[in-house]
């Protein structure tokens, strides 16, 4: 007999509107388990910009995601203000540029009432020094970035405190099906290999990019466009603001500052499957060569790593351009597919997640014939330790220097302390999950430094062994797996500094280690 | 203003690694007149252990016994490798010559058998390798030592857990304990270089013995991290092995390495006795020849020198000594822009996998050269009659990958030299 949870709602999917969704239901006072057949944001919501839409984006094509993004920017910059970085930003159209485009943007902003303001190009300049000479246009915008992370983790957090409960690497294998809804679902740890049964009164797949394959399990279709985005973490801050380019949305047009880097992006390639996606050589070359343009230094500076997401977009039929489909997210009630306590929500965007929580709780709300009201609009998200050291570059500062004393740092290219790495273990473990390098990754700054994990990975490792944290020889693959996690986002970019960086790094883990000789 | 010096020499070494400094002793040691420029602190990152082969073929991932015999297969089957251009006997004269070199500076290495030891490192894995300083030889191959061992660490001293070491021991028959050692002041972590310097004080000995002391009954082996002084450290070793009974060795683990700094400490101790010049961190640029010799500038921070060379060894590393510059599509040489053999197209440089057993494509890039060390044009002459190159610049030899590092440094440093004395021989006589 297997083991079996009960819970009121079973949240599958733990990407910023998964969480999102755990926290409004647990501030309505519903009970609900989250699970992640990885980790916390490993899906689309760890791998974007961070960037909190001011709406221009979106309005000539979408005036109403436009709208959903500057009414939420200004809820999240008031509730969660604290995972958010309030940078401004800036619409910039370069030589060669289409006139016409760039002619009809503040009437179209004007339509959907966001916020942009016409901008001297002089005064751009002085604005922002990095702008390339060539720059015919600028308009200021609302835009923000917010780390996804922190976001994630707080959220989380908070509706543990309110009696949620949050599983890793607990993937749904199936749903058992019985007179027209899920009578449970049945989930494998992914740490043990055990199977174990959930049983909900309602089911919410956010499982994002996964939500075809989700639904699938419950015999339903699911039409999934995923598109592939890469993005560049530069090694310093490029901009005090979000630079957008004024055109059509392509590759390489938008320049995200967060902390101490700013981040390049994206591409946008259709992917069968949103696993094991990776950067191409293709790819980094096309950001720069197209980045570039805005920026200048885009071209020489240094990157620490790029990554991938897999947008999940839900297919209206025949789509040609991937960045025409619909940002708008999609919240289905598979009641019209006979399983009357299943919902879908999936597509939408980082920017409004928390909409994408609110309506999906909603939803859940009233099949549990519960007369709420969402309080995510109202109760700022609080602040927790855990959550701190994900903040991109904590820089040294007075604060700092007191969480330091007789604490010894383990990640110096990130300044993450001993203590802030026990804070998280300890956070991993009250959640039930396994410690290890990747979930602290996810969790801090850790290995995304100039380094990229080749020192602070063994500093923290043999810490671990010191704290019987971890204990076998076996658990060496850890340090691989970790190792290799750096890896898939350096590959494509390594010449200049950072492919000293990683030579050295092979020098230390396979020259004096040989850890690719470790057989598994 | 910076001051302007003219100098001139019969070779110059360029770089200050590990090949660096052997070409540098063994042109000093044949009474050449000789300058050195390089990053001093480069062999920091060096392990001090000195491996000749250690796997082969490479993406078998198979650890050799005996490298002389993986060696001789390396030959037959990669007629590109640095291996390849030379005899056995070069290898044996040169590894000989350099552990001359260094037992004459107070750093013993041990040779004893034929084959590669075993070594254990601080993440608990195994590294093969053919010579260690004295002060490792008591923990080669401990795998199938049946004593009862103790690890000691340091609190504080971060990225080394006895624990962790060993955790690689499990399957051993003897048993294995580990204590660490709290020592005042460590609370926000101990510098390795300060503790191994605390190692030559008695009475830091004295206290150490005391805390190992209490296992002396039980265990019979001591492995502590490679710290144990940086001087005399195999003196230590002895000392602290008499006072608590037990046979004592080191575990080498993460850069800054001390026994690498040992290593930097010993040649530079000879090479200033035998004269030779060291600018240290200065940045060279070869300008032109004036006849047979080489015209080059070497800048640091208040010195510019103009050298004019006979000859010029070039060890200046591969990425991280700066030997080699990737550009975001192509890798150059930095001091000659000589031609740089490399993987046709970037996407080639990496594979997927960061542990692939394939080996990194970029890690084959460096300079080909002729028989004697000496880079080649793309027609395959010698760029310069007296131009040679040594060590991880050299073409076809992912060293990390084939446990090779010291080995292809020494050899090549050793008979670029050689082939250079030998010419100026035969002509002067």
């Amino acid at each position: 007999m297997n083991k079996s949870i009960e819970t009121q709602v079973l949240v599958i999917g733990g990407g910023v509107t998964g969480t999102g969704i755990a926290r409004d239901l647990s501030l309505r006072g519903l009970e609900c388990t989250l699970i992640d057949k990885s980790d916390l944001n490993a899906g689309a919501s760890g791998g974007n910009h961070g960037l909190l839409h001011s709406g221009a984006r979106y309005v000539y094509s979408d005036p109403k995601a436009a709208i959903e993004c500057k009414n939420e920017l200004e809820i999240l910059k008031k509730n969660a203000g604290h995972c958010i970085e309030d940078t401004g930003g800036l619409f910039i159209a370069v030589k060669g540029d289409d006139e016409t485009y760039i002619a009809d943007f503040p009437g179209y902003c004007k339509k959907s009432g966001v916020y942009c303001k016409k901008i001297d190009l002089a005064l751009a300049k002085e604005m922002e020094p990095g702008l390339s000479n060539d720059v015919i246009a600028a308009y200021q915008v609302n835009d923000a970035s917010v780390n996804p992370f922190k976001l994630s983790i707080e959220n989380m957090n908070d509706a543990v405190l309110r009696g949620g409960q949050y599983l890793s690497f607990s993937e749904v294998i199936g749903f058992r099906l019985k007179d027209n809804s899920i009578e449970y679902a049945t989930v494998m740890n992914k740490n043990n290999g055990e199977t174990f049964h959930i049983k909900a009164r309602t089911y919410v797949n956010a499982s994002g990019a996964w939500a075809g394959t989700v639904a699938a399990m419950a015999g339903i279709t699911i039409k999934m466009v995923l598109s592939k985005g890469t993005l560049l973490v530069t090694s310093k801050r490029m901009t005090k603001r979000v630079i957008n380019r004024l055109r059509k949305p392509s590759d390489g047009d938008i320049l995200v500052p967060g902390g101490v880097v700013s981040i390049l992006g994206t591409t946008s390639v259709r992917v069968e499957s949103p696993d094991n996606i990776y950067p191409t050589i293709n790819e980094v070359d096309q950001i720069i060569s197209q980045g570039e343009k805005m920026v200048p230094e885009i071209k020489t500076c240094r990157y620490i790593r790029a990554y991938s997401g897999a947008r999940p977009l839900v297919s209206a039929g025949n789509d040609e351009d991937d960045r025409a489909v619909s940002r708008g997210f999609t919240l289905k009630d598979h009641t019209d597919d006979k399983v009357d306590n299943f919902i879908t929500i999936t597509g939408g965007k980082l920017s409004t997640y928390r909409l994408m929580a609110e309506k999906t709780s909603d939803m859940v709300a009233w099949k549990h014939s519960i007369f709420s009201k969402c309080l995510t609009k109202e109760i700022p998200l609080p602040s927790s330790k855990s959550g701190e050291w994900s903040e991109p570059g904590v820089q040294i500062n007075e604060p700092f220097k007191s969480k330091t004393v007789s604490d010894p740092i383990l990640c110096e290219c990130e300044m993450v302390p001993q203590k802030a790495i026990d804070t998280i273990i300890n956070s991993i473990k009250q959640a039930g999950g396994k410690p290890d390098l990747k979930s602290i990754a996810l969790r801090s700054r850790i290995g995304k430094g100039p380094c990229q994990g080749a020192f602070c990975s063994l500093r923290i490792f043999s810490h671990m062994y010191d704290n019987n944290v971890i204990h076998d020889y076996s658990d060496i693959n850890d340090l691989k797996l970790f190792l290799n996690e750096r890896w898939k986002g350096e590959q494509s970019l390594l010449w200049d500094q950072a492919l000293v960086q990683s030579s050295l790094k092979e020098m230390i883990h396979s020259g004096l280690f040989g850890l690719e000789l470790i057989k598994k | 203003m910076k001051i302007q010096k003219n100098t001139d020499c019969d070779v110059l070494v360029i770089g200050a690694g590990l090949t660096g400094m052997i070409a540098a002793a063994r042109a000093s040691c044949l009474g050449l007149n000789t300058i050195q420029t390089g990053n001093s602190s480069a062999l920091f990152f060096a392990s001090g252990l000195l491996d000749l082969l250690g796997v082969y073929p490479m993406d078998s991932g198979k650890i050799i016994k005996d490298p002389y015999s993986g060696i001789k297969k390396l030959q037959s089957d990669q007629p590109e490798h640095p291996y390849s251009k030379i005899s056995q006997k070069q290898i044996r004269d040169s590894i000989q010559f350099l552990t001359n070199f260094l037992n004459s500076a107070g750093l013993n290495y041990h040779l004893s058998g034929p084959g590669n030891k075993q070594i254990l490192t601080s993440v608990g894995t195994f590294k093969p390798t053919y010579a260690v300083p004295e002060t490792f030889s008591n923990g080669c191959d401990l795998q199938r030592q049946e004593k009862n061992l103790l690890i000691v660490d340091f609190k504080g001293l971060r990225g080394f857990s006895a624990k962790q070491a060993a955790s690689g021991l499990q399957k051993r028959k003897g048993k294995t304990y580990t204590l660490s050692i709290d020592l005042p002041g460590n609370k926000n972590g101990l510098n390795p270089v300060h503790l191994a310097k605390s190692f030559e004080s008695k009475e830091f000995i004295q206290e150490l013995s005391d805390k190992i002391l209490h296992f002396s009954s039980k265990t019979q082996i001591v492995g502590l991290p490679a710290l144990c002084g940086i001087h005399n450290s195999f003196d230590i070793v002895k000392t602290l092995e008499k006072k608590i009974g037990m046979a004592v060795f080191e575990i080498p683990g993460m850069p800054p390495s001390i026994p690498g700094l040992r290593l930097k400490n010993a040649f530079e101790k000879k090479l200033s006795n035998l004269n030779a010049t060291f600018l240290s961190n200065a940045k060279v640029a070869f300008q032109s020849m004036k006849g047979d010799h080489f015209i080059l500038q070497a800048v640091n921070d208040n010195l510019k020198t103009r050298i004019k060379a006979r000859c010029v060894i070039l060890a200046s590393g591969r990425f991280p000594g700066g030997g080699l510059f990737a550009k975001r599509n192509m890798v150059l040489e930095t001091v000659f822009n000589l031609s740089v053999f490399q993987p046709d197209t970037r996407s080639q440089w990496h594979q997927l996998d960061f542990f692939d057993s394939k080996g990194h494509g970029i890690n084959q890039s460096g300079l080909e050269t002729d028989d004697t060390f000496r880079p080649l044009d793309k027609k395959g002459k010698p760029v310069f009659e007296n131009l040679y190159a040594a060590g991880s610049i050299l073409a076809h030899n992912d060293w990390a990958r084939l446990k090779s590092g010291a080995g292809v440094s020494c050899v090549s440093a050793y008979t670029a030299v050689n082939s250079f004395y030998k010419k100026i021989k035969i002509m002067s006589n």
